[in-house]
């Protein structure tokens, strides 16, 4: 009997031990799930957008107390490469966001984690495909995985300051360029000039953005920069020097419409001060009129009209259209890289405020067939281009190749290089970064 | 018994002075002596910033950069039309920095008050404490089309709307970068200038007006000699500053000038590195500028070798 009692006693206090340590692992790990988290949330300047994401990140840190996000912003252009020098010093921030054609190689290289799918609210890779415009997700996506959400997904139209246009004795409703001959026909007109110096321009192109504004202008004309299966580059010759003596007969050496070294003319575009008629723009331009000069956003002077074609165009292209996609680092700890996907996951599902404060249209078919993308001014014009357009080229030597676009077309407007001279030695600049890749 | 180690005082101060300079030569090869052998390194592989992955390819990345044609173009800018972009930017800014900053600092230290020349060296000063990419900035809103340096343009040369094109012909840009490197660094070099000059014992120059020797007699024949060792430091100075450029042409390309005529390596070795992520290649590049920096300054040192300047 004292055996028995003696065994049920140890077997009691076995069970109790073991329920005990059971609990302690428990509070152990539940508290071990409360330990801190800081996020470095890396993203480029745009006044409207952080007053909404500031907001979001205290709304997330309300509901996640044990997580801390740091954002660092920068302008877009220094954003591309602090991401670039911490990646290769095997750093980096724990989520940011870039144009694709610059997040593309951190894919291919393994820097950037794949999506984890239910902290960002989905079920699989499919149910984010399924959710976003069709072929939105394929530039983020590698062996069935999807390593990045849209932020935006950015196609230029034309913006048009009507004012400028009756100043010039156009109309603009029916004056505006449908072809890039009539562009430079609006902008012989509205031109001004001190001698040769322009004081007031018809439009200019947004130099340095080749790849979104001026590639589309060779496919409409036949070319391409690069050969369906990938191995060609800089194809159809005949396009591509017909761009080229466009560009040239643009610049300041030939009709002086234009030249990369004045102001910008999107920057110019708000301030309503009639030194620019048209620039090229996205529908974030909206957002960004009202905040800098509500004035004018609320006159009614000025519209949207859609990319120009060339009179013998072989097709219509408007303006590639590109995205920002938030990612998160590979090499953050996996509780780490959850919370930054919840968090991802969490701003996103504000898209219609993102619309409607920021004017970026993150590309979910629910943002599309909301009212809010319905009712933004000149929605239906970048809709419909949207669906005509293709998304920009992204190679691994994208950013190699928009700076060899910027030699070539600079040659030909600035330094008095044949468009055919141009062409040549574009197309084994880009053939050979093409072949390194 | 124990013996005691007798050393002089000389070996003495020799250890003392030793142990001082430990922490300079420790400063020295982890920021320096390690970094230039790790490009020499880097430059003998294959490596590119987002990799995981690299291989040793020898001299591979020389050969392509000397031999273009062969090889490569490095996305359109060569290593030869850097080299050339920066010897011509080094030569067209060291040779006028060095002489007027010389002249500007005999003026100077001519002055009598004081106050003066207080103001001056100040005012000369002033533009090489702002940030290069703040003066490159400017420098961009004044070069404009519409800015104050084509209208300065129009009034000298008598015309009316002319477009000098200071950002977009391709001698103009190199000028205008040229410009706005001397109006930055001028300052720095009267300084040093104003430096040697106060070294100069002024007995000499009392000994020179006795002997009845006149102001430009006294400066080409007692001034210029005694300053040699203050020049060959401020034109070797003002050399590998120049041969090391980077912020003008950089902030110049970013808002829109074509970036061909003024590619200096500096920036070819940021763009291949950082941009086209080829770092094995930057390195190369890296480490030809800096065989190039020694060499000219050993031939700068070996010109002006002479008798060391006793006063």
């Amino acid at each position: 009997m004292k055996k028995k009692v003696f065994a049920l006693l140890v077997s009691l206090l076995a069970v109790g031990s073991m329920a005990f340590a059971q609990g302690s692992q428990e509070a152990a790990s539940k508290k071990e799930d409360n330990s801190p988290i800081t996020i470095e949330f890396w993203t480029h300047e745009d006044a409207n957008r952080q007053a909404l994401e500031d907001r979001y990140i205290k709304e997330f840190q309300e509901t996640h107390p044990n997580v801390t996000v740091n954002v660092t912003r920068q302008s877009a252009e220094k954003l591309i490469e602090l991401v670039g020098t911490a990646f290769a010093a095997g750093q980096g921030p724990t989520m940011f966001n870039l144009s694709i054609n610059d997040e593309r190689p951190l894919i291919d290289n393994e820097l950037v984690a794949p999506m984890d799918y239910a902290a960002a609210g989905y079920k699989d890779a499919k149910d984010v495909v399924d959710k976003y415009a069709a072929g939105s997700i394929d530039p983020v996506m590698k062996d069935g995985e999807v390593y990045g959400l849209p932020l935006e997904l950015t196609q230029w139209a034309i913006f048009l300051n009507k004012k400028v246009f009756r100043d010039a004795g156009l109309d603009p409703e029916k004056d505006y360029p449908k072809t890039w001959e009539d562009m430079v026909e609006v902008s012989k007109k509205i031109v001004k000039r001190d001698g040769d110096v322009l004081t007031r321009r018809g439009y200019d192109f947004r130099y340095k953005y080749y790849l979104e504004n001026n590639i589309p202008m060779v496919e409409q004309l036949g070319g391409a920069l690069v050969s369906e299966d990938g191995k060609e580059a800089v194809v159809g010759k005949d396009a591509w020097i017909k761009f080229f003596q466009f560009m040239k007969d643009w610049g300041p050496n030939g009709q002086n419409l234009g030249s990369p070294t004045y102001t910008a003319a999107r920057k110019l575009f708000n301030k309503d001060n009639g030194d620019i008629a048209m620039c090229s723009t996205g529908l974030y331009q909206e957002a960004r009129i009202l905040h800098d000069n509500p004035d004018f956003y609320n006159s009614g002077e000025w519209m949207v009209v859609p990319y120009p074609k060339f009179k013998d165009a072989v097709k219509y292209v408007p303006s590639n259209y590109y995205g920002h996609y938030y990612m998160v680092n590979a090499s953050a700890d996996e509780r780490t890289r959850k919370a930054a996907w919840e968090l991802i996951g969490y701003m996103l599902s504000h898209g219609d405020e993102y619309l409607d404060k920021v004017g970026l249209v993150q590309p979910s078919k629910a943002l599309f067939e909301s009212e809010t993308f319905k009712k933004a001014p000149y929605s239906d014009v970048f809709q419909s281009q949207l669906e005509q357009g293709h998304i920009v080229y992204y190679g691994a030597n994208s950013t190699a190749i928009q700076s060899a676009l910027d030699t070539a077309v600079k040659s030909v407007m600035l330094q008095g290089v044949s468009p055919e001279d141009a062409y040549k030695q574009l197309k084994q600049t880009v053939q050979e970064l093409i072949d390194e890749q | 018994m124990s013996k005691t180690k007798h050393y002089s005082i000389e070996r003495k101060q020799a250890r003392w002075g030793f142990l001082f300079t430990v922490p300079c030569l420790l400063f020295f090869a982890i920021f320096s002596f390690y970094p230039i052998i790790n490009a020499f390194f880097t430059s003998l592989t294959n490596r590119d910033v987002l990799k995981k992955s690299w291989k040793f390819i020898g001299f591979e990345n020389y050969a392509y950069l000397f031999f273009p044609d062969k090889y490569g173009t490095n996305g359109g800018f060569t290593l030869w039309n850097s080299l050339r972009a920066s010897l011509t930017f080094t030569m067209g800014t060291f040779i006028p920095m060095v002489v007027i900053s010389l002249i500007l600092a005999v003026l100077l230290s001519q002055l009598r008050s004081t106050r003066q020349k207080g103001f001056f060296q100040i005012s000369y000063y002033m533009p090489a404490v702002l940030s290069s990419v703040v003066a490159a900035s400017i420098w961009m809103i004044l070069f404009d089309p519409r800015g104050l340096v084509n209208q300065l343009s129009n009034w000298m040369m008598h015309t009316e709307g002319r477009d000098f094109q200071w950002l977009t012909d391709n001698t103009m840009l190199q000028v205008s970068t040229m410009i706005v490197y001397f109006w930055k660094y001028i300052g720095y070099f009267v300084i040093l200038f104003i430096t040697g000059l106060a070294s100069i014992p002024p007995t000499i120059y009392e000994a020179a007006i006795v002997d009845g020797s006149t102001r430009w007699h006294t400066f080409w024949k007692i001034t210029l000699p005694l300053l040699k060792p203050t020049i060959v430091l401020v034109s070797i100075m003002a050399m590998l500053q120049c041969l090391k450029t980077f912020s003008t042409q950089y902030m110049f390309v970013q808002n829109g000038a074509a970036r061909q005529p003024i590619d200096v390596i500096t920036m070819n070795i940021y763009f291949t590195g950082i941009r086209m992520r080829k770092i094995g290649r930057a390195s190369a590049m890296s480490i030809v500028l800096f065989v190039i920096m020694l060499l000219l300054t050993y031939v700068q040192f070996a010109l002006s070798k002479t008798d060391e300047v006793d006063y």
